[in-house]
């Protein structure tokens, strides 16, 4: 059995020496699409940060493909962080490139792919994320919901082995985070990438994910498969997702 | 559309050129790959090319665009593609191959000369006619203010007050006091040659009042001031911040231009008045030690010589330097949209756009001086 991909043990992360989540312990391993889930100021995008290497954590251990991510030196870091891939909430999309520019910056930089295989590389992965043909558009041109995918199309280039997603449906109509749900499946299924995502979609856990790890008070409170949560009883996750599903409040002892 | 045969083993067409896959086609082997399928492409003679894929193994992304490539090429000349002996793993990353073609339709041809002094000309009206529009909104929200039936914002005054003026003190000073000095020092040796040394107290008054003053002040303005508020204000444009205000019904030139503009109007001249007596110190002081010309002597030459009306003149062309600055920093940060690139353009389109027009409103001042003194 493989090692698992993303492994954090007795991990504390935070800012400024305060942690915002404490303790925790989990595995993603190859090939899953794991949601981590949780309401506003739960950690979990900070969780997240920790694993794409923008935040140190305060103590514990956190090891990507194997490697201890903050144990090793810059070079090496960077070497580990080009095999894994980040879409961001704000798609960070680079406003002075065009679309196309943005995609194929990461072959350009850190590959020595022929120029034609590059241009052909971004044109199918926008054919893929359903942006065909806008190779020349900036990103000023494009709605929320294409710049998010624009963004997956950008982290998904170099075929990473897992990639990190923040909120990629967020704020976006029914139609179009279904269709990033859809995106994300083929990447796993063409490309074989294990995908993170952090999510408060309810649609898109249930469609998309295989586990989920859910966040509230400075630690894990749930894990387990999508259905194992949704009939759970514990208030906070029966409360994350039947109000969320029902468009109401949670009432348990209702149901 | 791709024309792309997917077939069983032992299917061939006649006039096929096949081609076996052996091995990874990831980005490691994909520039080998490449320039092997670009040479099948290239041979004529066969009107079918066939890869077969029994020893093929993993494909990436940039296995998958070499043999998209391929297609298209095949395509362009009215050939086909085959893929044979495909494992399910093939099929499924295969399947990513788009139905139509990704690659787009040429765009249309790029503007020629005449379309882009076109547009240019159309750009810099609307500009123009952005920049008179922002004007004349300022005027009338200063003169609300003035009446009493708006108000600027609490204490909005005094920060930029502060921001502009208390803080740029000391840069003006220093400058202001080493130019001075620099001035005199070329002024007393060439004026020493014909025995005029006393007269560098002419210079430096006139210059520093009516030229230098004014100038300096307003090119330290705009690279502290100017570049400041064009930045601060294209960021809140970009984060949506004045779009904010707008739908809250607060007018975003009242609430953000008028109390930089108030400001500047007044710190332009306050900053120009302090540069030239500062200047026409360190002026004073090269003079008294370098042509031993006492400080009384110096004085009474600059008094004598400096007139009411020079000072007017060097203050009336601060405070249009300073609206120049303040309205281009405005209007081009409230131009700004999209992205930093769009901050950064603006800061930098502030500084120079106010240096060219604040030369050309100083030689324009010299000019009608001169045509008034003296015609």
């Amino acid at each position: 059995m493989s090692p698992p991909l993303v492994e954090c043990r007795n991990l504390t992360v935070g800012y400024d020496g305060m942690p915002v989540l404490e303790g925790i312990d989990l595995t993603i391993e190859d090939g899953e699409i794991v949601a981590l889930l949780g309401g506003s100021g739960c950690g979990k995008s900070t969780l997240l940060r920790a694993m794409t290497g923008l935040l140190v954590p305060l103590s514990g251990e956190l090891r990507v493909l194997g490697e201890p991510l903050y144990e090793l030196g810059t070079e090496e870091r960077a070497k580990l962080l080009r095999r894994t891939g980040t879409a961001f909430q704000q798609d960070a999309l680079f406003g002075s490139m065009s679309i196309g520019e943005n995609i194929a910056l990461p072959l350009r930089e850190l590959t020595k792919l022929p120029g034609p295989i590059i241009d052909e590389m971004v044109a199918l992965r926008l054919a893929m994320v359903g942006l065909a043909g806008y190779e020349g558009r900036p990103p000023t041109s494009l709605s929320g919901g294409q710049r998010k995918r624009a963004a997956l199309a950008r982290a998904s280039i170099l075929d990473p082995e897992v990639m990190f997603c923040d909120e990629p449906s967020a704020g976006l109509d029914p139609a179009i985070a279904a269709s990033i749900d859809q995106t994300l499946l083929q990447f796993r299924a063409a490309l074989g990438i294990t995908i993170v995502i952090v999510t408060h979609e309810v649609a898109s856990i249930e469609t998309i994910a295989d586990r989920a790890i859910m966040f509230a008070d400075h630690q894990i409170i749930a894990r387990g498969t999508i259905a194992e949560l949704a009939a759970s009883k514990q208030e906070e996750v029966f409360g994350f997702f039947h109000r969320v599903a029902d468009g109401e409040a949670p009432t348990l002892t209702a149901r | 559309m791709h024309s792309i045969l997917q077939r069983p083993a032992g299917v061939l067409a006649s006039a096929s050129t096949v081609v076996s896959l052996q091995g990874d086609l990831v980005r490691g082997t994909v520039r080998r790959l490449h320039r092997h399928l670009r040479a099948v492409a290239r041979r004529r003679n066969a009107q079918t090319v066939v890869l077969d894929f029994s020893a093929a193994g993993k494909i990436d992304s940039s296995g998958l665009a070499a043999i998209s490539l391929l297609a298209r090429h095949l395509q362009r000349s009215g050939r086909t593609l085959e893929l044979v002996q495909l494992a399910p793993h093939h099929e499924t990353t295969l399947a990513l191959l788009p139905k139509t073609s990704a690659v787009p339709e040429p765009s249309d041809p790029p503007p020629g000369a005449l379309e882009r002094v076109g547009s240019s000309v159309v750009e810099a009206g609307e500009a123009a006619r952005g920049l008179f529009g922002l004007v004349a909104e300022t005027g009338r929200q200063a003169l609300a203010v003035l009446t009493r039936r708006r108000r600027l914002p609490a204490g909005a005054l005094s920060t930029q007050i502060a921001k502009m003026g208390v803080d740029g003190v000391f840069i003006v000073g220093l400058l202001s006091f080493l130019l001075g000095m620099t001035m005199a020092f070329q002024g007393a040796v060439q004026l020493q040659r014909f025995g005029a040394g006393p007269f560098v107290a002419d210079m430096i008054g006139l210059t520093m009042v009516r030229e230098i003053g004014p100038l300096m002040t307003a090119v330290i303005l705009t690279g502290r001031t100017g570049a400041a508020i064009a930045a601060e204000l294209g960021t809140m444009r970009v984060r949506s911040e004045i779009d904010a205000l707008t739908t809250m019904g607060i007018e975003p030139v009242r609430f953000l231009i008028l109390p930089r503009m108030l400001s500047i109007t007044i710190v332009g001249p306050a900053l120009s008045l302090l540069g030239m007596f500062v200047g026409m110190a360190g002026g004073m002081l090269v003079a008294t030690v370098t042509l031993d010309l006492p400080v009384t002597m110096f004085w009474q030459r600059m008094v004598q010589r400096v007139e009411l009306g020079d000072f007017a003149h060097g203050l009336v062309k601060s405070l249009v330097f300073a609206w120049i600055i303040g309205f281009a920093a405005s209007h081009l940060g409230m131009r700004a949209s999209g992205d930093a690139s769009s901050v950064g353009n603006a800061t930098t389109r502030t500084v120079v756009s106010s240096i060219f027009f604040i030369i050309i409103v100083d030689a324009l001042f010299a000019t009608v001086t001169l045509l008034v003194r003296h015609g």
